[in-house]
């Protein structure tokens, strides 16, 4: 017989499994949520982390690690310019709409206990 | 021969300015918070896109796009469906992103203004290079290799900048700046009578002719609306005008007691 926590992670897996592979893998921390949000809400932004930090109002200690690991999964762009370390949302139409699609999700308040179960187990 | 404009669209400021501003050219307009300086911005930018065809691109530096959506649609302006019609992109960027990417072969800004076939820029607000330097002779340089990179990719320009005095004079320091635009539009407030109205100048149109008076002008559901000249006062710009001689005169001695004639 299943125990409870098999029992609620099997109703928390209850979505598209699109989004839920984008949960597990890369938006698997409140930071990078925040950040995906904004490079989605501000499509042409490129920018220093720095700047990011402050537009998100996040430190920036914490904001550069996980911009680095979205640049690595693909989900943003970063690029040398003129000795400044920049990022941009990725230019990737299918990567893109995803992401659009998990915003779109996140209206919905059960959707979005889910993805806040998923991505406190992958801060455990 | 007749030169090419590039209208505003706003009512009474084309008239001052023989048609609106000449192309490619960085156009200044100045003035304290709540002046309308942004708005003046996105109405040449919607103006574009709905009544001559031309894309636009607003720079911010500081506000969301969010923002002006919302800014814009209080006077009817859909910007969120000139963006999904690809006739507008808004771009948040930091001042030292932005200049280093101008100076840039493909950078984003080209990119963009190439994807759109942008015509015109808004800046909002120019004020912001100054956090690249606090040397004036190196913020003029910034700021014309700024201007020049617009210009380069075939763009008329908006560009806002802050005024902190509410009333009254510019500072000379914030002076230098009007040399390396093209024109330069003031809004101010005046205190006149017991009420604040508020004023445009149009202090420089280089290449141009333009009017040379102050006019009132007034922020309505439509958008900027340029009015008729201050009469029977001066010295507007200072931000306290007094009554001319003739209106004093006129006042003191022409009107029956209470008021009313």
């Amino acid at each position: 017989m299943p125990d409870a926590d098999d029992f609620a992670a099997s109703l928390m897996d209850d979505m598209d499994p699109r989004l839920l592979e984008l949960i597990r893998t890369r938006i698997n921390s409140f930071i990078k949520w925040d950040l995906v949000r904004f490079f989605h809400d501000n499509p042409h932004t490129t920018d220093t982390a720095d700047s990011i930090a402050r537009y998100t109002g996040r430190d920036v200690r914490t904001v550069e690690p996980e911009l680095q690991q979205l640049a690595r999964d693909g989900v943003l762009m970063t690029e040398d310019l003129s000795g400044l370390r920049v990022y941009t949302f990725t230019g990737e139409k299918d990567v893109r709409d995803l992401v659009a699609t998990f915003i779109r999700a996140c209206d919905d308040r059960q959707f979005r206990v889910k993805a806040i179960y998923h991505v406190i187990r992958s801060l455990r | 021969m007749t030169t090419t404009r590039i209208p505003t669209g706003i009512s009474g400021l084309d008239e001052m300015i023989k048609g609106g501003f000449l192309p490619q050219t960085a156009n200044l307009v100045e003035g304290a918070p709540g002046t309308g300086k942004s708005t003046l911005g996105m109405q040449f930018i919607h103006q574009g896109i709905s009544a001559c065809d031309e894309p636009g691109l607003i720079l911010t530096f500081e506000e969301f796009p969010k923002q002006y959506y919302r800014d814009a649609a209080n006077f009817g302006w859909d910007f969120a469906a000139h963006e999904a019609q690809n006739k507008l992109r808004v771009i948040m960027s930091s001042p030292e992103v932005t200049a280093a990417d101008l100076r840039q072969i493909n950078g984003r800004i080209e990119m963009l203004t190439d994807q759109i076939g942008a015509r015109r820029i808004l800046v909002d607000s120019l004020s912001h290079l100054e956090q690249l330097t606090a040397d004036p002779v190196e913020l003029r340089q910034i700021t014309y290799e700024f201007i020049n990179g617009l210009k380069r990719l075939g763009l008329t320009s908006v560009l806002t900048r802050e005024n902190a005095a509410l009333l009254g004079e510019t500072p000379d320091s914030e002076e230098d700046l009007a040399f390396v635009v093209d024109s330069y539009l003031m809004l101010r407030y005046v205190e006149l009578q017991g009420a604040v109205h508020k004023a445009l100048l149009v202090l420089k149109l280089r290449g141009s002719d333009h009017a040379k008076d102050i006019r009132q002008y007034a922020i309505t559901g439509r958008g900027l609306e340029v009015r008729s000249r201050f009469e029977g006062t001066q010295g507007i710009m200072s931000g306290a005008p007094v009554m001319t001689h003739a209106e004093a005169f006129a006042a003191a001695f022409l009107s029956p007691p209470g008021g009313k004639s």
